[in-house]
């Protein structure tokens, strides 16, 4: 624990709580010392504090003790009483605002960052101006009549040696007439201690006059109690002093320069001789001598028991007194008030001991007469003894707060009392580092007056920063506090200040409430006082509150435009965060050697068209993506990092603004900042760039604004509703060559404030579309490009494209190419992507018209199916060479389109072009175009093919076709199959198919066909000139005689993609069939979704297998029903069998008959051999109905037999036989079974092993099967008894 | 009655906060429950003054201001449950109760796959159990 002397409060003690000497003076002193520009008074202030002294104290106990330190307080007699409340008032609200000015000019900019370190230096934060109020405030308490230590011990009389009649003018001084209140009052002793003083003033003559007059004063008032003062002895010229012992007790520093000029150093040294004689010869002895004098006094009327209980009983006495708040009135001759003034006494003779035993004494006392005001003030001094005594804090403590809330008690009449106690008491616990427990003072003398307690709450709050922990959330807390009440008496400058050091602490917390409320009040006092600027900054950090209510975020957006409108002139910021900018949104589009179409093409991925490219471009060298270091070569050095782009062309920027409120925000003039150099002035433009760096950012953007001459940018307008996110493309073309960086963007919000954001200082992350070497670019080259001039650029377009289509549509589009450049383009190439949706037709289908270009035409029946087969290859599609596109006309060429199957397709195709004559950095060029369609499910075409037990080589077809579609009526037109070796033919009328002509929405139809492999019949020689019916009409003939080609362009190639698409790896297998459905849309019914309805639409199924187990067929051929007469013998049945391999290898086959004993007729169980075993058409039915009956049926016929066949047959015969079959031939060998009684047989009881020869075919391929078991397929045969 | 509860994150971030008055007093209750930290975190670095029970959660009347009083709670992910209240005789047990199915409703609602750690509790059932538990503080205390 530090000496108590030492802390703030004991050293404001020793100031304060000291002797005060009353001084009286006449008109000519103060004339004669206002020569120096002070009064008198203020000419002996600053000799009446003494430092070094020694005087010998002696008060109640015998023990002398030493002062060394001793201050006297001097005041005019005028000045001894209570100051007045208003003048002091007024005088304090002076202060603050002289203070809040002159802090507020000296406010940094920037808010200073407080943290826990920097808190723990005392009194840095605290502005200074503090303590100085709070001693104005301490002093408007004096002169109180219930405490002594205010009442003047002495009284120095002054008079001039002008004065006429000097010694009568030292009584008139004192007349009691004059004599302040108190003393007159009767609350002092009026006599007191007086001190003669004859002032002589050099400057009026030599000293003669003023000797004698001071001999009769020496006869007069006695020797010891006069002293003669001789002032302005410098006569010939102002002095200027060094140290100005004036100047630290003026209060205006600017007056100082000439104090005391009259005064050289004998005047100086005669003052302070006279002051510490004053004091250390008459002021001390005289209060010890008091002291001792009271001390006896008290000792005998007051100590001892005898004297207490006397005392008490007195008191009890008394009790039904007036019970006034200031108690009973207490003459200075009074026991009590004699009491106290020898505890003052001792306390300013710093005998604490005796202070304190003396004011317990009179405590009690007081608060029995129930004199609060005394009391409380004698529990003050309590209070402040212990403190200087270092003793016992509780006590103390106690002691203040006991003062303090009886001062609060007494209202008004102690407010300004219970103001210093609270101050007393806050440097009390301030002293002992129990700031908390200050701030919480503070707090309590808040009282009515609003400026008062704007200033109690701000020192609440650095008492809180003081504490330890500091406590930084208070602080700013009663740091809005205060403000708030700083607000309410005007004081805005303050308010401001406060509110700044708060947002110290909220900065980079997420209370975004509090944060809102404190910059958006200090923007509007910055607005009121005219500094709009920085009220803007301020505004501009909580326009983005999307937490506020809509009322809020309204007031917010309005005070922030009138306050910017208030400006006068269009505001300028980097930072606004209206509307929001989403940074990871920021796509750059631009075109070097690749171009789009249309800017979806530009949102695919960069893979995607590369790999559709990669067979297109020249490649250089043998790895894969070396063309574009090689163009980098082509580049200079300096300039290969960053991007190309073309004179004339434009570089698109995508970005997302988003509004974050719950208002409409109008934005307009959206456009990029960019900045072009030519590229010669390289070095130019550095330098430009250095001297850009120094200049503020802002200026920066305007200068780059304003230069458009070499590029220029577009500007959008548009309006953000609450909470909208819109996608805004910005672009800007470069005219010249050079380099071109995209600096940021720029808008203007409500179209009164400009907003930048600047592209390259933001987030390291840019999500580029181009972004094959991500990895080698930094950001900034991200928005760098070199200009290079400009070359041909080809535009293109699909002409009719549906963006909706049903599937099987099919459709003639044309490809529509131009060149609005003057030089010529060479080398076309196109590759699409999706070949079964898109193919690329013949020029001359451009003329003829659809879709009549489809059909067969009735001269040309033998057109050649493959007419040309490059155009089938996937790979890329050369044009002509002699194309060429230049000039208005566009170049076209047909293109075949089919809806492959339903969903969402996206289409790419990418044109590949050499550039003709220039010589440039980029060679050849790219041209991307990209369509979405959506393709709806239409008709669901399914096909069942099983052999014929009939024929051999032939197959029933069965057609399934639902109209998946809601509301569309299709006609199915025409089943052809694909290739010459099909023949089908319709099994039943169309008419009976088809009643309507039409299948409807939903409907589901069935229709059967025969198919015969008509290979078959026309054998090895394979005569072309055999026309096969592989076209069959669904319609009525008389309706409509068109047939479409199916073996012609475009039908064949989307035929060829559809069956490539099934990827069946044995294409040359001659058991399968493809078929092509065609269908039209029926015209009548206009109601469909689609803006064009389907014309034609073709539905391919491929690879139907029409040999469902191996390569070898057989027929079991002979009589269904016979009659026999069992009565004379058995039956023997011949039958045959056909056998047929249609494998190109010679197959070996083994007939196995099998005699069943017991079970005879009845079917192997279904569950074996299931794979390897012939079944019924049933089993293999995909299609669930027909295949429950026929399951059904089969059972109940197994169980017909089973009860039936009592009798089975037996094969007669050779039970197995093996025969060769060559390849693709067939084979006739005989079966015979013997019959024994009449019934139905199931002659499916042998079996077919089979085996082809490796020989013939060589190795051939591993899937094919090589060998199989086949069991036979149910025959029946019914026998019945011939009558 | 309760005027307010909040839920403020370990970096002292606040999570949720809602007031239960018809008056238009957001911000003093924001300011009140943001001073609270400081007495929080000075209850949490004295150990002297938080007593023997150093596990104990409940962090008891944290400071009382104009007319409200402040309570506290600190789970042991250093999140924070702060209740502003505008009864005088408050009973511990009562408070004690509160925050346990407070702690509980908040456990729920962070326990949501999809709510952020860290970032505000938007959870509207999470609001709801909330305002139910703060209606029956009142009438336990009645009972």
């Amino acid at each position: 624990m530090m000496d108590p002397a030492t802390t703030p409060l004991g050293q404001m003690l020793l100031e304060e709580i000291t002797p005060v000497v009353m001084v009286l003076s006449t008109p000519s002193v103060e004339d004669s010392s206002l020569k120096n520009g002070l009064s008198f008074l203020h000419l002996l202030t600053p000799f009446c504090s003494f430092n070094n002294i020694d005087v010998p104290v002696r008060t109640a106990s015998d023990q002398p003790y030493r002062l060394h330190k001793f201050k006297l307080r001097l005041f005019y007699a005028s000045d001894v009483r209570r100051p007045d409340l208003k003048v002091a008032k007024e005088r304090l609200k002076q202060v603050i605002t002289e203070a809040g000015e002159k802090v507020f000019s000296e406010l940094a900019s920037d808010v200073p960052h407080i943290d826990h370190e920097h808190a723990s230096s005392e009194y840095r934060n605290t502005p200074s101006w503090f303590q100085f109020l709070n001693k104005e405030l301490v002093r408007v308490a004096s002169f109180s009549d219930h405490e002594a230590f205010d009442h003047p011990v002495a009284c120095i009389l002054a008079v001039s040696s002008n004065d006429e009649g000097p010694i009568n003018r030292f009584v008139d001084l004192y007349n009691s007439n004059k004599l302040p209140s108190l003393l007159n009052g009767g609350a002092m002793d009026p006599n007191i201690l007086k001190h003669y003083l004859l002032v002589h003033d050099n400057q009026d003559g030599p000293a003669e006059r003023a000797s004698k007059i001071f001999t009769e004063m020496r006869s007069t008032f006695g020797t010891s109690d006069c002293s003669l003062l001789c002032i302005n002895s410098s006569v010939d010229a102002p002095i200027k002093h060094q140290v100005n012992p004036w100047a630290s007790h003026m209060s205006d520093a600017s007056l100082s320069q000439g104090l005391g000029c009259f005064l050289n150093t004998d005047d100086i040294n005669e003052i302070k001789n006279l002051m510490q004689n004053l004091s250390s010869k008459y002021i001390i002895p005289n209060m010890e001598q008091k002291i001792r004098e009271l001390n006896q006094q008290v000792s005998a009327t007051r100590k001892g028991f005898r004297n207490q209980i006397k005392n008490l009983w007195w008191r009890k006495g008394k009790e039904d007194g007036a019970d006034s708040p200031n108690g009973p009135m207490y003459n200075y001759s009074s026991i009590e008030s004699q009491i106290r003034v020898l505890g003052d006494y001792a306390f300013m003779l710093r005998d604490y001991e005796l202070a304190l035993s003396n004011y317990r004494l009179i405590s009690t006392d007081y608060k029995i007469d129930k004199a609060w005001k005394r009391y409380a003030g004698v529990q003050e001094m309590m209070g402040l003894t212990y403190f200087m005594l270092d003793q016992s804090r509780k006590e103390a403590e106690y002691c203040m707060e006991n003062a303090f809330s009886t001062y609060v008690k007494l209202g008004s009449l102690g407010q300004q009392n219970a103001t210093r106690c609270g101050l007393w008491w806050i440097e009390m616990l301030k002293a002992r580092d129990q700031y908390k427990e200050a701030a919480t003072v503070y707090f309590r003398i808040c009282g009515e007056d609003i400026l008062h307690s704007a200033v109690m709450l701000e020192q609440a709050s650095y008492c809180y920063m003081l504490c330890k922990p500091s406590m930084l959330r208070k602080y700013g807390f009663h740091l809005v506090l205060s403000g708030e009440q700083y607000k309410k008496c005007n004081q805005i400058k303050h308010a401001i200040r406060t509110y700044r050091n708060a947002l110290s602490v909220l900065k980079g917390s997420t209370w975004s409430y509090i944060n809102d409320h404190v910059h958006f009040h200090i923007g509007q006092w910055y607005a009121s006082l005219g500094m709009y600027d920085v009220a803007v900054k301020h505004m501009m950090e909580i326009l983005a509150c999307s937490h506020q209510s809509k009322a809020t975020q309204e007031l917010f957006l309005s005070d922030f435009l009138q306050t910017v409108k208030k400006t006068g002139r269009t505001f300028e910021v980097t930072k606004l965060q209206l509307p929001v900018i989403n940074i990871s949104s920021i796509k750059v589009i631009f075109e070097d050697y690749r171009t789009f179409g249309s800017p979806s093409a530009a949102n695919i991925r960069e893979a995607l068209w590369n790999s559709l490219e990669e067979e297109m471009l020249p490649s250089f060298s043998t790895a894969k993506s070396n063309w574009l270091e090689l163009q980098s070569k082509l580049i200079p050095k300096k300039n290969s990092q960053s991007n190309v782009c073309i004179a004339g062309e434009a570089v698109k920027v995508n970005i997302e603004f988003k509004n974050p409120l719950q208002i409409p925000i109008p934005i307009s003039g959206v456009a990029l900042i960019c900045r072009h150099s030519g590229s010669t002035d390289e070095a130019r433009s550095d330098e430009n760039q250095s001297n850009m760096e120094k200049n503020n950012e802002i200026d920066h953007f305007r200068e780059m604004s304003s230069d458009n001459t070499s590029f220029s940018v577009s500007e959008v307008d548009f309006s953000l509703g609450g909470g909208e996110t819109t996608m805004v493309q910005l672009s800007v073309t470069p005219s010249v060559e050079g380099t071109l960086s995209i600096l940021g963007v720029r808008w203007k919000l409500s179209g009164t404030i400009i907003g930048f954001h600047n592209f390259e200082s933001s987030h390291p992350k840019k999500n580029i579309v181009k972004g094959r070497r991500k990895s080698n670019y930094s950001p900034n080259n991200m928005f760098k490009f070199m200009v290079i001039k400009s070359i041909p650029k080809l535009q293109g377009s699909v002409r009719h494209l549906p963006g909706k289509a049903y599937a099987g549509d099919l459709r003639q589009l044309v490809l529509e190419l131009r060149n609005p450049s003057d030089f010529p383009v060479k080398n076309l190439k196109m590759k699409i992507s999706h070949p079964r949706f898109l193919t690329i037709g013949n020029p001359e289908h451009i003329k003829s018209e659809f879709p009549a270009c489809l059909t067969k035409k009735i001269d040309s029946v033998n057109n050649d199916a493959q007419a040309n087969p490059g155009i089938m290859s996937d790979t890329v599609f050369m044009f002509p060479e002699d194309t060429s596109i230049q000039g208005e006309n566009p170049f076209l060429w047909p293109l075949w389109f089919r809806a492959a199957f339903p969903g969402d397709i996206s289409l790419c195709m990418s044109i590949y072009y050499e550039i003709g004559d220039i010589s440039s950095v980029i060679r050849y060029r790219t041209l991307r175009l990209h369509y979405n369609v959506q393709i709806l499910p239409s008709l669901d075409v399914s096909f069942q093919i099983s052999p014929s037990r009939m024929r051999m080589q032939e197959f029933l077809v069965r057609l399934d076709v639902v109209n998946k579609t809601s509301s569309e009526s299709f006609q199915v037109y025409q089943l052809s199959s694909v290739g010459k070796h099909w023949e089908i033919s319709l099994l039943q009328p169309p008419d009976t198919i088809f009643p309507l002509q039409s299948l409807m929405a939903g409907q589901a139809i069935s229709c059967f066909f025969t198919l015969k492999n008509s290979r078959l019949l026309t054998s090895e020689a394979n005569e072309p000139a055999m026309h096969v019916r592989s076209d069959l009409s669904l319609v009525p003939q008389s309706s409509d005689n068109l047939v479409f080609n199916i073996n012609n362009a475009p039908l064949i190639n989307f035929h060829h993609f559809e069956s490539i698409a099934k990827s069946y790896t044995d294409q040359g297998d001659l058991n399968t069939v493809d078929f092509v459905l065609i269908s039209r849309s029926l015209k009548s019914d206009n109601n469909s979704g689609l803006s064009d309805p389907p014309c034609v639409m073709s539905h391919h199924a491929c690879h139907l297998s029409t040999a469902s187990t191996g390569p070898i067929s057989w027929l079991v051929d002979g009589p269904r029903t016979l009659q026999h007469d069992f009565s004379a013998s058995f039956c023997e049945i011949n039958l045959k069998m056909h056998l047929y391999n249609s494998s190109h290898a010679t197959a070996i086959v083994r007939i196995d008959t099998l005699d069943s004993a017991g079970s005879g007729g009845v079917v192997q169980s279904p569950t074996s051999d299931i794979q390897a075993g012939w079944h019924d058409v049933t089993p293999t039915t995909p299609t669930s109905e027909p295949k429950v009956t026929s399951n059904a049926f089969e059972t109940q016929l197994k169980k017909a037999l089973s009860l039936d066949s009592v009798s089975p047959y037996i094969w007669s015969g050779s039970s197995s036989t093996n025969l060769h079959l060559e390849p693709m031939s067939s084979v006739e060998t005989p079966l015979q079974i013997c019959v024994f009684s009449p019934g139905t047989y199931d002659l499916s009881s042998y079996v077919l092993n089979w085996k082809l020869s490796s020989k013939g075919h060589g190795g051939g391929d591993e899937t094919k099967q090589q060998s199989g078991k086949c069991q036979g397929y149910k025959y029946y045969i019914t026998v019945l008894q011939s009558s | 009655m309760i005027v307010c509860v909040a839920v403020v994150g370990h970096q002292n971030n606040p999570l949720y906060i809602q007031s239960f008055t018809e008056a238009d007093d957001a911000l003093k209750l924001h300011h009140i429950v943001h001073c609270s930290l400081d007495v929080v975190d000075e209850r949490v670095n004295n150990p002297k003054k938080s007593g023997p029970l150093l596990n104990e959660t409940f962090l008891g009347l944290l400071y009382p201001i104009e007319n409200f009083k402040v309570y506290g709670y600190l789970t042991n992910t250093k999140v924070k449950f702060i209740l502003v209240t505008t009864d005088l005789d408050v009973k511990d047990a009562d408070v004690r109760n509160f925050f346990r199915r407070f702690h509980a409703a908040y456990v729920d609602a962070v326990s949501n796959p999809f709510h952020v750690p860290g970032k505000k509790i938007t959870s509207r059932t999470f609001a709801e159990r909330v305002s139910t538990i703060v209606k029956s503080f009142g009438l336990t205390s009645a009972v």
